[in-house]
């Protein structure tokens, strides 16, 4: 079913199916990705990834090589099309090729899976991602993740390591959130092994089944960590910690899963926060006005919390300052926020 | 300059009622271009003495757009009559809707859409917006539907119909309903039926072509009636219809029937 288009909700997440996929398949660095389609498709999308890319300080230019299907492709069929630029790609040897399709291909019909399944000698991965046939962008998002775990390696017995799923590689926090999990993990005495996916060579992913547990990065991937619950039996978090409280309930969740002591790191843990919190005392009693564009945020119970605590008020006069589209990770999202805040108060 | 379109059920006739009309208008003296819209590309093949002419999406195809000309496309058959074929891609490839489009635009841009008739042959069987193409894109003017007495052609006529109204409320719309041609069967009552059919939808039988086997004599010697039996009856039907076509200058939007009343009426008419 179709989620987008809704004005009021419309933001970098909910675009096409393809932008979805292409979240995930450029991050494979041997990948080379073929978008079966006009240029504009992949234009538009190089842009976006490269902009995120680049705030993330890796300002790269994601590898998206569209099919450039022009009017003699519509009329007479994009396969030769798509079959010339897969060999072309084949030729300089990559880890994989995905191949994304779009709304035009799958209009005219193009069988595009038929063309994938010849030998190019590398492996090749169809992600059919038509916008138009009621997708968005986390479900080509979603249907990555799934593809790309199906084509793992089974596995006997669980490894040692934690495996991170589906992080949300355009938002602007992304190494940070990964480091605040991270630390919460090792805290435990526990590693992250993949990323899955996130900074990774194609051969890596065939560990998706090897990991002890699976931490989701937001709940809307269940489907994901279903799958792979089903095929490695890993048991999995359904996502990220958010604020102070989600750190805390997040140790528990890990502690309760794998059958860990988690009181002596759950007490670090709480100290943590109120020392940070005892470091924005100067901030108590501040009014805040919030940009009314992110003022649902605000029912964001964390951020609630947070601004219970230090007694912050909201008011048109204050200073203003706008929350963040994804709620934030961890001890140190909140710790983040406040440091913004701080410094519109003393603007 | 006249543009028209015959409309109507796949296999009805419209490419010999094409023809015959285009070689009609030619032995006028008129300058007259028809253009087949069908894959098929049989629409002008009478007119050139049974050779197939190349199509505009092949030479697309093989040479590239920017490199077509217009004497490669558009080919002198019978009594003058230019012909171009539209022609498509392999059935199940592609989309044929978009290559109507991109030969029209051709075309276009060759300077090849003159003269002082242009005869759009439009493909019968297709339910994609490139059937109603010539029509949306203010191609066709006058749309004729050729229909036989049979149910199923009406049926379809009714439905090309049911795009001529569609068309007509858009506000950029040149295209309505010059009359239905019955091109018979020769079924009992099949005049009476489809005079009334087209009376009912707001529209006018404007020519009765009488089933005959110098048609398909003609058709034999690859050739239209018009060149192959030019003193015959079936002929003089033609050149009719030719005089019809030029001074018709009675148009309608048409109001189609619901599938009912075209059941009752091919009751009431059939002597079964
Ligand atoms: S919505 Fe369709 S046409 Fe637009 S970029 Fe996505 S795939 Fe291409």
């Amino acid at each position: 079913m179709n989620s987008k288009t809704s004005h009021s909700s419309s933001q970098r997440y909910e675009g096409c199916t393809l932008t979805g996929a292409l979240s995930i398949t450029t991050q494979v660095e041997d990948a080379v990705t073929v978008v079966h389609g006009p240029e504009g498709c992949a234009h538009h999308n190089v842009s976006l990834l490269h902009a995120a890319m680049a705030e993330q300080g890796h300002p790269a230019i994601p590898k998206i090589v569209p099919t450039r299907l022009s009017e003699q492709g519509v009329i007479f069929g994009g396969e030769e099309d798509l079959a010339a630029t897969l060999r072309a790609m084949a030729d300089r040897r990559p880890g994989v090729i995905f191949v994304l399709t779009t709304c035009i291909t799958e209009t005219i019909g193009d069988d595009a899976a038929s063309v994938c399944s010849e030998d190019y000698g590398v492996p090749v991965v169809l992600l059919p991602t038509a916008g138009f046939l009621g997708g968005c962008f986390s479900d080509g998002l979603n249907a990555a993740l799934t593809t790309m775990a199906a084509k793992a390696d089974p596995v006997e017995g669980a490894g040692e390591t934690v495996t991170i799923i589906g992080e949300k590689n355009l938002e602007y926090e992304v190494e940070e959130n990964f480091a605040e999990v991270e630390r919460l993990l090792a805290s435990l005495g526990l590693e992250v092994g993949l990323r899955f996916v996130r900074d990774v060579r194609y051969a890596d992913l065939k560990q998706v089944g090897t990991g002890r547990l699976n931490v989701l990065r937001e709940p809307s991937l269940a489907p994901v960590g279903e799958a792979l619950k089903e095929r490695f039996g890993t048991p999995y978090i359904s996502s990220f910690p958010i604020g102070l409280d989600g750190s805390i309930a997040f140790l528990e969740e890990v502690g309760t899963l794998l059958g860990l002591r988690t009181d002596g790191a759950v007490r670090r843990e709480e100290e943590r926060q109120s020392a940070m919190l005892d470091s924005f005392a100067d901030l108590r009693g501040s009014v805040f006005s919030i940009d009314p564009m992110t003022f649902r945020a605000l029912e964001c119970t964390p951020v609630r919390r947070v601004m219970e605590a230090l007694d912050l008020q909201v008011d048109s006069d204050g200073a203003g300052v706008s929350l963040p589209y994804s709620p934030p990770v961890g001890t140190a999202g909140i710790r983040r926020l406040l440091h913004r805040w701080r410094r519109r108060v003393h603007a | 300059m006249k543009q028209i379109a015959l409309y109507g059920k796949g296999g009805i006739g419209k490419s010999t009622t094409s023809a015959n009309l285009s070689a009609a208008l030619g032995a006028k003296g008129l300058d007259v271009l028809q253009i087949g819209c069908d894959p098929k590309r049989d629409s002008t093949r009478m007119l050139m003495q049974g050779v197939w002419i190349p199509t505009v999406l092949d030479l697309i195809r093989e040479k590239g757009e920017d490199s077509v000309s217009t004497d490669e496309v558009v080919r002198k058959g019978f009594a003058g009559v230019r012909c171009v074929e539209a022609g498509g891609p392999e059935p199940g490839i592609g989309c044929a809707g978009r290559g109507i489009i991109a030969t029209f635009r051709l075309l276009e841009r060759l300077g090849a859409l003159q003269g002082d008739v242009i005869v759009y042959d439009v493909l019968g069987d297709v339910v994609c917006g490139g059937f109603a193409m010539p029509m949306r894109e203010g191609y066709a003017e006058e749309v004729y539907l050729v229909t036989s007495g049979e149910l199923m052609s009406l049926y379809a006529a009714n439905n090309i119909a049911k795009a001529v109204a569609r068309l007509a409320k858009r506000s950029k719309q040149t295209c309505s309903l010059a009359g239905v041609i019955c091109n018979a069967k020769n079924m009992a009552g099949e005049e009476e039926l489809v005079r009334e059919f087209a009376r009912r939808i707001n529209s006018e039988m404007v020519a009765y072509i009488p089933r005959s086997r110098t048609v398909q004599l003609a058709e034999v010697h690859k050739q239209t009636v018009m060149e192959y039996a030019p003193d015959s009856e079936q002929a003089a039907v033609y050149q009719e219809l030719a005089g019809r076509v030029l001074t018709n200058d009675r148009t309608s939007i048409p109001t189609p029937i619901e599938m009912d009343e075209l059941e009752d009426l091919a009751l009431q008419f059939a002597e079964i």
